[in-house]
């Protein structure tokens, strides 16, 4: 079984290959078409430049080499995982990028767990508990939450819990200066981490809620469900045992997407809780016109976004086994 | 009754003098202080770059040959004096003794040479601007350098801070390309301050140079500078006591006004009258209708740059005379004498017939004309300024569309294929004005392939002349008297509407002390500033 599942998801990882390339391909024309480059953009920050400067950063960034010299020149390097230096950090964008990972990494997986967690909890239970005030009172949350900006929850939180009740810090990844280690280190980051994980958990955990409880309503009405209840099986044995699992499913394909967005969507709640990760990286990069940066984070969350897919898929069979893998086209008997 | 006044008279002085006493209490060494700015830089090295966050930084790491009093005239760092020729052609420097790198190797005339001639003057955006005439650099002995200059160039003197002109270890750097090598973002300097480590998109740390030449400083043990993109969060993590200092833009003013009467938090001023920055509309003098005086003039008359300094700017500012600010005042470049004034009580009126001899005539809507105005890209503030002369010019007839863009479209645009109407700035006029405002106004600095230069387009030989001649002029009186003249002839033709001295004011928690201790303010060395504990 789980050598098959191994294949199946090494199998599409091969897929995905031209798939990225692809992308590379597109992204690469696709940003040089906004205006103004990287040399315009540290010259005006300067607040000044003689064109002595700005010819010197535009050789030095090869930026006066024609466009088709500087795409074959990518193309080669990204082939072997290169990718390229971030003249504007001075610094190879593999390190830049490497760097900020591991805080959006954490980031993110503690909004999934929260906002899968809460939302099927809440979900499930509105629609076991559907037409009562408890499950009004989910939808109407669930509805706010869904509509709020995320920069305005984030604000919010800051000043209810770390300016009123100073509970949480504002902002950051840990106590800055403070070398601790071990545990103690691991407990200011968790301590840090409380705040922008829930604000960006909000919005997913909405979604969530009411896809589980739309799907959790559909489910309970199935046959199946019926005959459970006929056998004379308990409540909570049906909807735990039988109906959760089956009703489980859009949330997983949901969740593969969070995944996938997790670069891009977690600018805005970096920004405010000055958490360091890719999100901000790719904006700053944007707005400075660090296109090898650009480019070098659009190449891995593409290649984020193969495996995930892959890893939904496998996780589709271990929650409802009658789903099969197949890495071949579905052929007429 | 009178006795009684006395006595309060005596309370108050004795108040004043309690309160002074506090203040001269001595410095305590140690302790950290965390300061916020933003963006985060690029780089940490200025030699390469004059970003201001990047000056910011640096300037506690490197020291230059000179430093400057609050009456912006020179005092010695690594030059201990200087003798300037009588011809004004050769400046000699003596070094100060026993300075170290951070790195522990000993600092020489070489590394003077080095970087003022090969890294800053080619390296720094403002080098040629600051060390162009220098030639060649002698150095007779490792405690002496020599600067020999094409022509005598009296601004030089005012350009050798760490701001402008901070040395670099030669060692780190010769035969190296300078923007890859690894030192411009682990930077060895000489300055009160060692860089520790850059966590990218959280902090930079600093700690206290032990070996620091100036004895007894820097006496913080450690500077962190913080970034966070968000405004809003910064003034909560001002107000929570998270961060202590917030350079000027980091706060939006009104914030700045509401932390300000938070018990523990003061606003900290002065320290940018060597930066003298001034707010500014940028006017096309190329493309009608602004290529005629008059109408320049009416958008100037139309403009209350109180209102402005006052509703837009909080108050941290004031209405600006010319492009020479008056923040300069102590070398004598500044003047309002014979100025053209336009915030007269009929400005309207005047607005009004000057529009209507430039032949604008009022249209069916009641408008004479259309202009676009891009809204500088640097915060929303500069959005409500744009929002408020729209309405201000509105009043005389002159219709204007507001345009934002991002930066770098926002670069490309205005200033490099100069298309626009009117745009919104600032601009630093530096302690000299040939250094800094020389280049809004010279015709020289008209080049679509060079951002910040004179993107008015402004051409006029009577303007040239006097720029020209000020660079070389050594009488000081002479001198200042050609900045006068540019002064009024450059406020009559308002190619540029010169609006607000900006104060550069930082955020500060009271329990940091003597942050301002210096003309360059936040972008001194900062050896001086303490906390109490």
């Amino acid at each position: 079984m789980w050598a098959s599942r191994a294949r199946y998801v090494l199998g599409r990882l091969i897929h995905g290959l031209p798939i990225i390339m692809a992308i590379v391909v597109v992204n690469f024309f696709l940003i040089r078409l906004a205006p103004g480059d990287a040399a315009q953009v540290m010259a005006g920050e300067s607040g000044a430049a003689s064109p002595e400067y700005m010819a010197q950063i535009r050789a030095q960034f090869g930026l006066d080499q024609p466009l088709y010299v500087q795409f074959l020149q990518y193309m080669k390097n990204i082939l072997v995982f290169d990718m390229g230096y971030s003249f504007r950090h001075a610094r190879g964008v593999a390190e830049l990028i490497f760097d900020r990972l591991g805080a959006t990494a954490l980031l993110m997986a503690a909004s999934m767990l929260i906002s899968v967690g809460v939302g099927i909890l809440l979900g499930a239970i509105a629609a076991v508990r559907d037409r009562t005030w408890t499950a009004n009172l989910i939808v109407t949350f669930a509805i706010v939450t869904y509509a709020t900006p995320l920069f305005w929850v984030g604000l919010m939180l800051i000043i209810a819990f770390s300016i009123h009740l100073p509970w949480f810090p504002t902002s950051g990844i840990s106590v800055v200066g403070a070398a601790d280690t071990g545990l103690r280190h691991v407990l200011d980051v968790a301590h840090h981490l409380v705040l922008p994980a829930l604000t960006l958990s909000f919005f997913y955990m909405a979604l969530y809620t009411r896809l589980m409880r739309s799907s959790m309503l559909e489910t309970l009405r199935m046959d199946f469900i019926n005959t459970a209840r006929a056998k004379g099986l308990a409540n909570g044995k049906i909807v735990y045992r039988h109906a959760l699992r089956n009703a489980i499913l859009p949330v997983l394909t949901m969740a593969g997407v969070q995944v996938s967005s997790m670069l891009g969507g977690s600018v805005i709640v970096e920004s405010v809780f000055g958490w360091p990760g890719l999100g901000l990286l790719a904006f700053e990069a944007l707005f400075s016109r660090d296109l090898n940066l650009l480019l070098g984070i659009f190449f891995l969350s593409s290649i984020l976004v193969v495996i995930t897919n892959a890893i939904v898929d496998v996780v589709y069979t271990i929650v409802d086994p009658r789903i099969e893998l197949r890495r071949k086209r579905h052929v007429k008997p | 009754m009178k006795s009684f006044k006395r006595l309060r008279q005596l309370a108050c002085a004795m108040s004043v003098m309690f309160v002074a006493s506090m203040a001269a209490a001595a410095p305590q060494s140690g302790g950290t202080v965390v300061i916020t700015t933003s963006p985060e830089p690029a780089l940490i090295t200025n030699a390469l770059s004059s970003a201001p966050t990047t000056a910011e930084l640096a300037t506690k790491i490197f020291d230059g040959l000179l430093e400057y009093d609050m009456n912006l005239q020179p005092k010695p760092s690594l030059a201990e004096s200087w003798t300037v020729s009588p011809d004004g052609k050769k400046i000699t420097f003596k070094l100060r003794e026993g300075v170290k790198w951070h790195d522990g190797k000993p600092f020489s005339s070489a590394d003077v040479q080095f970087s003022l001639l090969k890294v800053v003057k080619d390296y720094h955006p403002r080098g040629q601007g600051n060390l162009g005439p220098v030639t060649s650099i002698d150095t007779p002995d490792a405690k002496t350098a020599v600067l020999n200059l094409a022509y005598p160039y009296p601004p030089l003197m005012m350009g050798l801070s760490s701001l402008e002109a901070p040395i670099v270890p030669k060692h780190l750097y010769e035969g190296t390309d300078f923007r890859n090598n690894p030192a411009v973002n682990q930077p060895v300097g000489t300055g009160p301050f060692k860089f520790v480590r850059w966590e990218k998109g959280n902090f930079i740390e600093l700690a206290r140079n032990e070996n620091y030449w100036r004895p007894g400083r820097p006496y913080l043990d450690r500077l962190i500078f913080r970034f966070i993109a968000d405004g809003a969060t910064r003034a909560a993590a001002v107000e929570r006591g998270e961060i202590d200092v917030a350079t000027f833009g980091t706060i939006n003013p009104v914030e700045m006004r509401r932390l300000e009467k938070l018990p523990n938090i003061t606003i900290a001023k002065g320290g940018y009258e060597a930066i003298a920055p001034v707010m500014m509309l940028e006017l096309n003098v190329k493309r009608p209708p602004l290529d005629d005086k008059r109408v320049r003039q009416a958008i100037a008359y139309a403009i209350d740059r109180n209102f402005v300094v006052k509703n837009v700017w909080y108050g941290f500012g004031k209405p600006a005379v010319g492009p020479i600010s008056s923040f300069v005042k102590a070398s004598g470049a500044f003047t309002d004498q014979g100025v053209t004034r336009f915030d007269v009580k009929d400005r309207l009126e005047i607005a009004n017939r000057l529009l209507d001899e430039a032949g604008l005539k009022r249209g069916a809507n009641g408008m004479r004309t259309k202009i676009v105005h891009d809204v500088s890209p640097f915060g929303e503030d500069y959005r409500r300024m744009g929002e408020y002369i729209k309405q201000a010019l509105a009043r005389v007839g002159i219709d204007v569309e507001l345009r934002s863009r991002d930066y770098p479209t926002f670069v490309r645009q205005v200033h490099n294929e100069y298309d626009f109407n009117m745009t919104s700035t600032w601009s630093i006029g530096m302690a000299d004005p040939t250094l800094g405002v020389q280049r809004q106004t010279w015709s020289k600095m008209i080049n679509p392939k060079v951002p910040f230069g004179n993107v008015s387009q402004y051409s006029n030989p009577e303007v040239d002349q006097r720029w020209v001649a000020a660079q070389t002029e050594t009488d000081r009186a002479k001198r200042n008297q050609l900045f006068h003249e540019l002064q009024r002839l450059l406020v009559d033709d308002s190619p540029i509407i010169w609006l607000m001295e900006m104060d550069l004011v930082a955020v500060q928690n009271k329990r940091v002390n003597d942050l301002i201790t210096s003309p360059l303010g936040l972008r001194g060395g900062l050896y001086d500033t303490w906390v109490s504990r």
